[in-house]
């Protein structure tokens, strides 16, 4: 098997701890952090844990939308899926790729769409009925300002987000997106998020204003989690 | 400098890359003979046709056999047996849906997206197939790499960290070339992949932006979805210093890259098994190598959905001598898409024609262009035509000269749509294509 050789001898390099420089915009502007292969693997374990919550499991398919510069995350819910033994097709966040959103959703009628971005949902919009297509996928995961105009047509969408260098999951109680509080401390000021690394990363982040209004709730969720949740104001 | 590096440990897979070409053919038939077997055994699309063609994989012991017996397949074929049994996957899944890891899609740009199937452990086979082409261009572990600009087939980066890079994340699609060149300048990466709108963007930054500092800490960057006229191939290596690999698909069983000799596109013939012929309504036969053909392929390492015999509309010139960089596996030179050709009352207009008397305009010296047409023959040649708004004063007279350019070049005085290369880049769908030849 051709590939599987490359794949063979690539693993004999001597590769970096390092997989990702990601960058992420704050009140001040663009900051980047470092991400190493350890870290990726808790995220994509906690991601796991999350859409295992949602009860996405094997037999069913899962359609991602996503941009390139977004392989942060995208690790993260890939790995997921492919531990849950979900497949998924993959389409652009992009507004002018909605037909390809559009042939997936219709051939492959995916258990779950993530990642769904308003820019998506404006494409469709032209041609077809949103709150018809979305409603009979069970689990609907959308960025934050698509989640106002799922709900709008009836669409029971849940939240995913980057927030800064974290990512945000919304659990089944639907009462904010929790994010990794063995990761991630996350606080307000003004009305406004702010992020620090926790001890296990790698990179450090003090206190960091993230520019996104919002509030934290901490707290045992419903779901019975501890993790905190942030109530995203453009999700609302 | 441009392509100024150690090539001390250029090949990345040294046994596969420059087998001999025996070893290779030898290599293929028996993944050829095994795939007939998998194929007819597990996907119902085969086998309906290779039964109705009466052939069956106990004839099939050789690679003359498989060339002889085993028909050919095209993309109307695919779409047919889609919209008559409803299977998105055509009935090539080889795989219970279940066993698949991903599925990618093509552009569709034209009519609906063909669907990938995809299984894979460490990163996805597009990409995956790019490793080797990815360290001829020098990427090595440590160095940094651009995010690229889509997820079209699934993430790059696993194929990217595979050889040990590390991707920084920037969002590298249109709109962003200011942000992009902050990043080079800042992160210093090596490598970058680009499409063709990109590189538009670029060229209207040039004026006010040092890009050849920006560029400069680049081993290469790739450019796909559009081949570079040689103006704009220029411009990127003599201009902004920069050693731009061009690489273009391997009739969808992968892609195929440049090397650093930049002399034709190699394809990997143990992932790919490459045809180049001529079909008539009599048949089939092999073209001489210095001739263009059309390209059909066969998938070799592809277990979810192969394409077998797989005619690609791309036509091709195919060569199988060894390459300057030392490799064995063919090279193809591609000179359009059947099809691509207009009929413009009764006369031949080809794309390069047209292509050239645009870039010869300093407006539009961009190339960006579009034919407009319902079908193949018809009776105006209507042409929407780009222009840099900057370098444009007077767009009738622009449009006059271009008129006389084209009619020079072609024989046929066009129906001009003047626009803005921003306008009419907009008009994308697609961050693999952007289409020379569109319906309205
Ligand atoms: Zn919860
Ligand atoms: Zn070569």
């Amino acid at each position: 098997m051709a590939r599987a050789d490359t794949l063979a001898r690539a693993r004999t390099l001597d590769r970096p701890e390092l997989a990702y420089l990601l960058r992420f915009p704050t009140a001040d502007g663009m900051r980047d952090l470092e991400l190493t292969w350890a870290e990726l693997a808790r995220d994509t374990e906690w991601v796991t844990a999350r859409l295992r919550e949602h009860g996405l499991a094997a037999g069913q398919r899962a359609l991602l939308t996503a941009s390139g510069f977004e392989g942060f995350w995208g690790h993260a819910v890939i790995g997921a899926l492919r531990a849950l033994k979900v497949p998924y097709g993959i389409a652009e966040a992009m507004g002018w790729d909605h037909r390809r959103t559009a042939v997936f959703h219709r051939e492959l009628t995916p258990h779950a769409v993530i990642g769904l971005s308003a820019e998506t949902l404006g494409g469709l919009a032209g041609a077809a009925d949103i709150g018809e297509m979305f409603r009979s996928t069970p689990l609907v995961l959308a960025r934050p300002a698509a989640v106002p105009l799922l709900r709008g047509v009836g669409v029971t969408a849940f939240v995913i987000s980057a927030v800064g260098p974290a990512l945000a999951l919304e659990c089944p109680e639907r009462s904010g997106a929790h994010v990794n509080a063995a990761e991630w401390r996350f606080g307000e000021r003004d009305g406004q998020l702010t992020v620090a690394a926790g001890e296990g990363r790698t990179s450090p982040l003090p206190e960091t204003p993230l520019g996104i209004t919002g509030r934290v709730v901490v707290g045992r969720c419903g779901c019975g989690s501890d993790n905190p949740r942030v109530l995203l104001a453009e999700a609302n | 400098m441009v392509g100024d590096r150690d090539t001390a440990d250029r090949y990345f897979e040294p046994q596969v890359e420059t087998m001999p070409r025996q070893e290779l053919r030898a290599r293929q038939e028996k993944q050829l003979l095994e795939l007939v077997e998998y194929a007819y055994a597990n996907s119902a699309f085969y086998r309906e046709l290779w039964d109705e063609h009466g052939a069956h994989p106990r004839d099939i012991q050789s690679i003359e056999d498989f060339r002889a017996r085993i028909p050919f397949i095209t993309k109307d074929m695919i779409r047919a047996y889609r919209s008559r049994t409803g299977d998105p996957f055509a009935g090539l899944l080889c795989v219970p849906v279940e066993e698949l890891t991903s599925v990618s899609s093509s552009s569709g740009t034209t009519g609906d997206p063909e669907f990938f199937a995809e299984i894979w452990q460490d990163a996805p086979p597009l990409v995956t197939a790019q490793v080797r082409d990815l360290w001829e261009l020098g990427l090595r572990p440590g160095d940094r790499v651009l995010s690229p600009p889509g997820t079209f087939r699934n993430f790059m980066d696993a194929g990217f960290q595979a050889l040990g890079a590390v991707v920084i994340e920037v969002d590298t699609w249109m709109g962003n070339m200011p942000e992009v060149v902050e990043a080079l300048r800042t992160y210093r990466p090596a490598y970058l992949q680009m499409m063709y709108p990109q590189m538009v963007e670029l060229e209207h930054l040039a004026e006010k932006t040092d890009l050849r500092e920006a560029f400069s800490s680049l081993k290469g960057a790739s450019c796909a979805g559009q081949p570079l006229s040689r103006k704009m191939r220029e411009r990127i290596r003599d201009d902004w210093g920069i050693d731009v690999y061009e690489y273009t698909s391997a009739a969808d069983t992968g892609t195929a890259w440049e090397c650093r000799e930049h002399d034709g596109f190699h394809l990997w013939e143990d992932t790919v098994f490459a045809e180049c012929v001529e079909v008539d309504e009599h048949g089939w036969h092999d073209v001489p190598e210095s001739d263009v053909g059309e390209l059909v392929a066969t998938d070799l390492d592809n277990r979810a959905a192969p394409l077998i015999r797989y005619r690609s509309e791309d036509l091709v010139r195919l060569s199988r001598d060894t390459c300057g960089c030392g490799r064995t596996h063919a090279r193809m030179w591609v000179a359009g898409r059947s099809g691509d050709e207009t009929v413009v009352q009764g006369r031949s207009v080809v794309l390069r024609d047209v292509w050239q008397a645009v870039e010869d305009q300093p407006e539009t010296v961009a190339g960006v262009f579009q034919i407009v047409r319902d079908r193949r023959e018809v009776d105006e040649l209507r042409l929407r035509v780009g222009y840099d708004p900057h370098l444009t004063g007077d767009v009738d007279a622009l449009a006059g000269r271009l008129s006389e350019a084209v009619r020079e070049r072609t024989g046929v005085k066009p129906v001009l749509d003047m626009r803005t290369e921003e306008d009419l880049l907009k008009t994308m769908t697609s961050v693999a294509k952007f289409p020379r030849v569109v319906k309205t």
